[in-house]
């Protein structure tokens, strides 16, 4: 998410290094959003990272039935359009799981910058 | 440009088609396609309906849902095994655990008296088996009746009657009737044999009768649809 290069724009997209963050990524969302559907996740981090982040279908949906089955999600039905739509939303145990998790991540970029870009001082 | 029923309804057939069994699932993956179309017709008006699906579920990659399906039992199964765990701890705590307590001793006694005799507890084992083996039978075919009566699978539903991963509660009462040999055994193995037994039988209990008795409960619990959809039939 720090580098926009067009270079690397293509290995960007389905880099490995993203595939361990896709949960604590979803959660941020919902955390921020309140409740979504899948279609909707996919589109929002698109938008946020002007696609240089696609969520596969393939890897968002089996990430949200696992979160679903761990207690961290619970999901909502409506009828809209003519059609039945899933929202998910943190529960409890899931918002406090969100900050865990961040703080991990934080702290996951923290080192990755000073190993990558380390400052001369 | 939003979907009409008819559209809907061929996405429903669509997911079947390619092998997305379950009601639940299928819900998912067609708001999805349909959200996805209908983004698609934003930008390219022209585009029919059939063309905008294929472009889609070229998306999910060559394996089309096989993924999503598989992950999603995957998930359930563990959801399931939870229920099961969950249920097995109320009968280790008070007030069930003094009945649970007693059941081992009874057990542990009616060993002792019959060490000479370890056909008794042999027939033990296998009767747990074999009482499973009808048990999941009858259950199975219950629910192929009912799913016959709405034509609507349900994932959870499938695991908690009957396809659930149940290996071990076969294999591990053979294993001990099997290793039961006709000696005087140790107390104390002779108490773990009693606790075994006990462990088992509660477990065959928990899947056979307790959770199948609840099972409206955890099916509305995980699946808000499933009021919608039985109730509109």
């Amino acid at each position: 998410m720090y580098i926009c290069s067009d270079v690397n724009r293509f290995s960007m997209k389905n880099s490995q290094l993203y595939k361990g963050s896709l949960t604590t990524i979803v959660m941020k969302l919902l955390e921020e959003n309140g409740r979504m559907y899948g279609y909707e996740i996919t589109q929002k981090v698109k938008e946020i990272t002007k696609g240089e982040l696609k969520i596969t279908e393939g890897a968002l949906y089996p990430a949200l039935h696992k979160l679903e089955a761990e207690g961290v999600l619970e999901v909502e039905i409506e009828n809209v359009d003519n059609r039945l739509r899933k929202y998910y939303k943190l529960t409890e145990k899931g918002t406090s799981e969100t900050i865990n998790r961040l703080a991990e991540l934080e702290e996951f970029i923290k080192n990755m910058q000073s190993i990558v870009n380390p400052k001369l001082t | 440009m939003k979907l009409s029923a008819e559209q809907i309804e061929r996405l429903y057939q669509f997911t079947r088609q390619h092998y997305v069994e379950y009601y639940d699932l299928q819900t998912e993956l067609v708001d999805h396609l349909a959200n996805a179309i209908e983004e698609q017709w934003q930008q390219n008006p022209k585009l029919s309906f059939e063309e905008a699906l294929q472009i889609e579920f070229k998306k999910f990659g060559v394996f089309g849902f096989m993924d999503v399906v598989e992950q999603r039992q995957s998930a359930l199964n563990k959801k399931y095994n939870k229920l099961v765990l969950n249920e097995l701890k109320t009968f280790f705590s008070v007030p069930k655990i003094i009945g649970t307590i007693s059941a081992v001793g009874i057990v542990f006694y009616l060993m002792k008296q019959l060490q000479g005799e370890f056909w008794a507890v042999q027939c033990l084992f296998f009767g747990l088996i074999i009482s499973y083996i009808v048990g999941m039978v009858f259950l199975m075919r219950r629910n192929k009746k009912r799913n016959k009566q709405n034509g609507k699978k349900w994932l959870l539903k499938e695991i908690i009657f009957g396809y659930s991963s149940s290996a071990g509660l076969i294999n591990l009462p053979i294993q001990f009737a099997l290793h039961l040999k006709g000696e005087n055994y140790h107390d104390g193995l002779l108490l773990l044999f009693s606790f075994l037994l006990i462990v088992l039988g509660l477990t065959e209990y928990i899947m056979l009768v307790l959770i199948p008795s609840k099972a409206e409960n955890f099916l509305k619990e995980t699946y808000p649809e499933y009021q919608i959809s039985v109730g509109s039939l």
